[in-house]
């Protein structure tokens, strides 16, 4: 239900990154990594990206999220990788179970709690958007 | 083209805030507890249990109740004898380190050795927002049904101790606490799950042990 204030905070991060270094063309995608262990739901960030966007330079540019897996390091063995998930029957999505896969472990999350712009998709063949950079 | 960039993470602020709480609370000796869980499930009711056994013990204990709106829970704590605090989050579904920060300035924090902080009700975005403290309670209860660590797996797979609470109704809404605990277990080997009656007080002392309090 905080799609909305981090989709403002990308969205801010992106225009002073922008005003910076401004775009050679129009921005046709904006590309995103969220960790796994987010409690965010992609689809009304795309949603809250459509509209607060809307009369910036990034209008009308797509959101691509692409979800990161979970990571974890133990202390007690030294793994450092990806989670086992809880898959079977009665579970609504493969569940990632934040424990070390290979002594049992207790283990510190590494990855899967970020929320950043990775990337953009920019069309040189299309001059900048008009509007606000700000 | 294909522009590669690092805008860092708009939740790294979340973490750095969270990590300047932690330390204001360290340096101060305060341990705190960030009370997560669903709606009306007992969080109010179980930190004054909690309140009233750790100052049995000579401990202080004050409790910031952070809600959408109204000061119910404030006025609750107040009434319990504990210094209290509360943030309204206007619409905000948690709280966040940020708010909590202002908190802990506003906060007379002189004295006090525990410090629970009552998150506003929701399973949810709780999760994604860490206040700084040393612990993370989620408090469910049965009324709830038996389902809900499987409704909100994220939750409980990333916090250490849950109460379910109400076990003295149990029986009448016909839910096994056994099957949410072993839901728990499944997603979180190391946790600690402590069934509770915040009425009677069944269960509190466990609790507390559960948290190191
Ligand atoms: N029977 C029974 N009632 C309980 C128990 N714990 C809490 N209650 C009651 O349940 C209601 C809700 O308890 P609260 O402590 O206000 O719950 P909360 O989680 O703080 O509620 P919100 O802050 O509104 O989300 C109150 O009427 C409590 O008296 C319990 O263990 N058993
Ligand atoms: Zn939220
Ligand atoms: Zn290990
Ligand atoms: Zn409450």
């Amino acid at each position: 239900m905080h799609e909305y204030s981090l989709a403002q905070a990308l969205l801010e991060g992106l225009l002073a990154h922008l005003r910076e270094h401004p775009a050679p063309g129009s921005i046709a995608a904006v590309h995103v990594r969220q960790g796994e262990l987010l409690v965010l739901s992609t689809e009304a960030l795309r949603e809250a990206w459509r509209i607060l966007t809307e009369g910036t330079v990034v209008a009308g540019s797509d959101l691509v999220v692409e979800r990161v897996p979970a990571k974890v390091r133990c202390p007690g063995c030294g793994y450092l990788g990806p989670v086992r998930y809880l898959a079977e029957e009665g579970w609504h999505f493969a569940v990632p179970v934040l424990a070390c896969p290979r002594c049992g472990g207790r283990a510190e999350v590494v990855e899967g709690r970020d929320l950043a712009i990775v990337g953009l998709s920019v069309d040189d063949a299309t001059p900048p958007r008009p509007g606000v950079a700000a | 083209m294909h522009d590669t960039l690092g805008f860092g993470d708009v939740l790294k602020r979340q973490f750095e805030l969270a990590e300047r709480n932690y330390e204001l609370l360290k340096d101060r000796g305060i341990r705190a507890i960030n009370v997560m869980g669903a709606i009306g499930s007992g969080k109010t009711l179980l930190i004054i249990r909690m309140a009233e056994r750790l100052k049995a013990k000579g401990l202080k204990v004050g409790a910031i109740a952070g809600d959408v709106a109204g000061d119910d829970d404030y006025q609750r704590f107040k009434a319990a004898g504990l210094p209290a605090m509360s943030i309204n989050t206007g619409d905000d579904c948690h709280l966040d380190a940020h708010r909590v920060g202002h908190a802990l300035t506003d906060f007379p924090l002189s004295g006090v050795n525990v410090l629970f902080i009552e998150n506003v009700g929701n399973l949810v975005c709780p999760a994604d927002f860490p206040l700084g403290t040393e612990g993370d309670l989620v408090v469910i209860s049965v009324t709830e049904g038996d389902d809900m660590v499987r409704k909100h797996p994220k939750i409980f797979a990333q916090t250490d101790v849950v109460a379910v609470n109400k076990i003295d109704l149990a029986e009448i809404v016909g839910v096994d606490p056994q099957k949410l605990v072993a839901d728990y277990r499944r997603l979180n080997p190391h946790g600690r799950a402590v069934l509770t009656d915040a009425k009677s007080g069944r269960g509190v002392e466990e609790l507390l042990a559960a948290l190191g309090l």
